[in-house]
């Protein structure tokens, strides 16, 4: 691995351990409970833009995958006295399970019933993938939302694990500052090394050209199959930090407004390049962060939600390829000079992108 | 087309800029009221500020009743899906306290009464509470009219040492959720079940049909309630069919087929409904030839839906608040209305309207009588509320934060809105 980047990589680290800390030692709730919310809708935009950007599947039943993290981590952290109160019909080998022990001052059950609600959530994933990640265009976006609305019903039946349309509230939020912005630099990690590797670039030949791909042997099921899946990992940890965060949710949370929240911060990034996702969040949630305190004080309430959706339209027709398109920042040219300029198959792709315009 | 060539710095720093600029508060050392003359200082002047402040500059002190005015906090969703019972709430709150700042405010202390919308988001209402407890620095928080947003804003509220009073939200089971600094000043959903129920089994039978929304939790609570308290030994009443349906639907004769098919209708239909799906069911129910009586919760508290459906709408009974009606209400309601009326020309929109309106005048009472500012003492000061003599019924608190409070039932006659009975039931269901 080149040096420049790996030492690129580190100083962006260490730069954001200082902000954090600061912000931490700030004591400013607000601004922290910001930096949470900016942390969260990274993960969720880098995991959205892993399987509809790259693979040009465009799915919208990302949410439902939050929504299934959520409520398994949840229900696996909820100390036993408030189990039993709250959701008093478990089957007996979950009603005894309560992953709230610490290790010291760690929370080591609540990791472990993160990355138990993701891979549980992954194995779902795989499945519904193997049925859905061989259609195409509108019929997927399509059937991917049938998901979101098969994940809500579900969960409103299956009243005796999830207390059905009733808020799921007392979890212990476990959530702060460190904990959502390490998982936001792992998955932001796990996607840059997934798009800058072979997998990747299978990913992103079929969705540019399906014959062509299968024609050199690349299959369409598994760039998509894995894209899909690893996407479905990081989307259920977000919803565990996010059930852990607010403390309080229903399945009425994970619905389309929360879906096209995501998709407008992709769409705005631009679909394909992972800086490109979390520049999109940042600036969608900074914008709109600004745009409400605005409005509070001079009462035009709604104002910040019309401004939103207009920018929304003109990305959409001046610069449909969203901010940076499909290109990155490199962090090892930011950071250390001289630098190898970031090759190959991005800016051949974008060339070929304005060829074809 | 030439595509714009946007330099991704420029627009990173510009939106960090505005974000630094727009949020003095943020700052622990800056100087805030300098930052804070880049606010928008010449806003529509607020009717509730008595002094003109910019409300969301931060005190350079920490002391939340420093300056000689009570900040009291304001949460509702202006926009979003919930806004229908909010915004009118929020209007009742703001009317309320102009009106104790024009009567010489509260012991002396003018109210500083700071709205934030929560937009319906869950993630945006967990903010503007914090920001309540840290930026305004406010000594109670009034708002809300859902359970979700309640939930979301509680904790934050409850662990900041603030009473918080919800105006609409009426789970009973908030209190033991949120802590012992949250009151509701609205009846609980087992108190307006139990009353419906009583009510019907008095004036309709003792058979029912109940239909409910399985998608809130309000409504699925309600039709708990009303089912336990129905089918309780001293009523003795019976549910002869049952059913539900998604909160998003929009069709609902699968289970309109249901209820035709029983061998003989039921006394009268029971349907915990959210507003916008009550007009929707009863057309549907009455266009299939349903004409029994239908009885409902305070979701059907809008008039909207009874002009869509027309005559539809007769022989419906509802249980709410108060009776939103400025020639049928009682003297204080009437006073309430038109006040309302003048303030924002036009009648209040439906019952929420006076709780939020009574939510105020329920904590300034509790200030008063506390004598400070104090949260703790405010607290103190509303567990002690007794017989007050809110607009939508008397409040008293006693042992629970859920008051004991009288429930009007409403019926429906030719599209307007008429007093079916006013009763405290005898009987609640447990929470």
């Amino acid at each position: 691995m080149d040096l420049r980047r790996v030492i690129g990589w580190l100083v962006a680290i260490v730069i954001l351990a200082a902000g954090l800390a600061l912000l931490e030692f700030s004591g400013q709730a607000v601004w922290q409970g910001f930096a949470v919310n900016v942390g969260l809708f990274i993960i969720l935009t880098v995991s959205l833009n892993l399987s509809n950007g790259f693979t040009g599947v465009f799915s919208l039943g990302q949410i439902g995958f939050m929504a299934l993290g959520a409520y398994i981590s949840a229900i696996l952290t909820l100390p036993l006295a408030v189990k039993h109160e709250y959701l008093p019909n478990l089957p007996a080998w979950l009603a005894g399970v309560h992953f709230d022990f610490m290790v010291g001052a760690f929370p080591l059950g609540y990791l472990l019933a993160m990355l138990i609600a993701g891979v549980l959530v992954a194995c779902v994933a795989l499945l519904v993938g193997l049925v859905l990640m061989r259609l195409s265009g509108h019929f997927v976006a399509v059937a991917t939302l049938g998901f979101l609305v098969i994940v809500r019903v579900v969960l409103f039946n299956a009243d005796n694990f999830t207390r059905g349309s009733r808020t799921f509230s007392n979890v212990t939020p476990y959530t702060d500052l460190w904990w959502v912005w390490a998982w936001a630099v792992i998955t932001i990690y796990v996607v840059w090394r997934l798009k800058f590797s072979s997998y990747g670039r299978a990913m992103f030949a079929q969705s540019q050209d399906r014959v062509a791909a299968q024609a050199i042997g690349i299959t369409f099921m598994q760039p998509r199959l894995l894209a899909f899946v690893v996407s479905a990992f990081f989307t259920a940890i977000a919803g565990a930090l996010y059930a852990h965060f607010i403390t309080s949710f229903s399945p009425t949370v994970f619905y389309f407004d929360l879906t096209f929240r995501v998709v407008v911060m992709l769409v705005i990034g631009g679909m394909g390049s992972v800086t490109g996702s979390v520049l999109g969040a940042v600036l969608v949630l900074s914008l709109a962060e600004v745009l409400r305190r605005i409005e509070d004080v001079n009462q035009l309430y709604g104002m910040s939600l019309l401004i939103l959706a207009v920018i929304f339209i003109l990305i959409i027709i001046f610069r449909r390829e969203g901010i940076m398109g499909s290109r990155e920042i490199d962090l090892g040219n930011l950071f250390v000079k001289g630098g190898r300029k970031e090759s190959s198959v991005e800016s051949r792709q974008s060339s070929v992108e304005r060829i074809t315009e | 087309m030439k595509t714009l060539r946007i330099p991704i710095f420029a627009v990173a720093l510009i939106a960090e800029l505005l974000l630094i600029a727009c949020a003095p508060a943020a700052l622990p050392t800056a100087a805030p009221p300098t930052a804070a003359s880049a606010q928008p200082t010449s806003a529509p002047a607020q009717p509730t500020s008595a002094p003109a402040q910019p409300t969301t500059a931060a005190q350079p002190t920490s002391a939340p009743s420093g300056g000689g005015t009570i900040k009291i906090g304001g949460g509702f969703a202006l926009t979003g899906d919930e806004s229908v019972l909010d915004l009118p709430a929020a209007n009742g709150a703001k009317l309320a306290a102009k009106e104790i700042n024009a009567a010489g405010g509260i012991n002396g202390q003018m109210i500083d009464f700071i709205v934030h919308d929560s937009q319906y988001k869950m993630d945006v209402t967990a903010q503007v509470c914090k920001q309540f407890v840290e930026e305004d620095k406010v000594v109670a928080v009034v708002g809300f009219t859902d359970t979700d947003s309640v939930l979301a804003c509680g904790p934050v509220i409850q662990a900041a040492g603030l009473p918080f009073v919800t105006a609409g939200a009426t789970s009973p089971k908030i209190p033991s959720q949120v802590g012992d600094k949250m009151f509701l000043a609205c009846f609980g959903d087992n108190v307006q079940a139990s009353a419906g129920a009583e009510f019907a089994a008095q004036k309709f039978g003792k058979n029912a049909y109940l239909l409910w929304d399985k998608g809130v939790e309000y409504t699925t609570l309600l039709a708990g309630y009303f089912k336990s308290r129905f089918t309780d030994s001293d009523i003795g009443g019976k549910i002869v069919l049952e059913d539900s349906y998604d909160d998003k639907a929009t069709d609902f004769s699968a289970q309109i087929t249901k209820l035709k098919a029983l061998p003989q209708q039921p006394d009268f239909y029971y349907v915990a409904a959210m507003p916008y799906n009550v007009g929707t069911v009863v057309k549907q129910m009455r266009d299939a030839g349903i004409t029994g009586p239908i009885v409902g919760g305070d979701g059907y508290d809008d008039p909207s839906w009874v002009a869509a459906v027309g005559n539809a709408s007769n022989n419906v009974y509802f249980s709410t608040h108060a009776l939103n009606d400025a020639t049928a209400g009682s003297d204080a309601y009437k006073k309430f209305f038109n006040a309302y009326k003048a303030e924002y020309g036009h009648d209040p929109e439906n019952a929420f309207a006076a709780l939020g309106y009574d939510a105020v005048y329920l904590m300034a009472d509790a200030i008063k009588r506390a004598g400070s500012t104090d949260p703790n003492a405010i607290t103190k000061a509303l567990r002690e509320t007794k017989d007050f003599p809110g607009i939508t019924g008397s409040i008293t608190f006693g042992a629970s934060q859920v008051p004991q409070k009288g429930v009007t039932i409403i019926s429906l006659v030719d599209g307007k809105y008429t007093l079916g009975a006013q009763l405290v039931p005898q009987k609640v269901a447990a929470p």
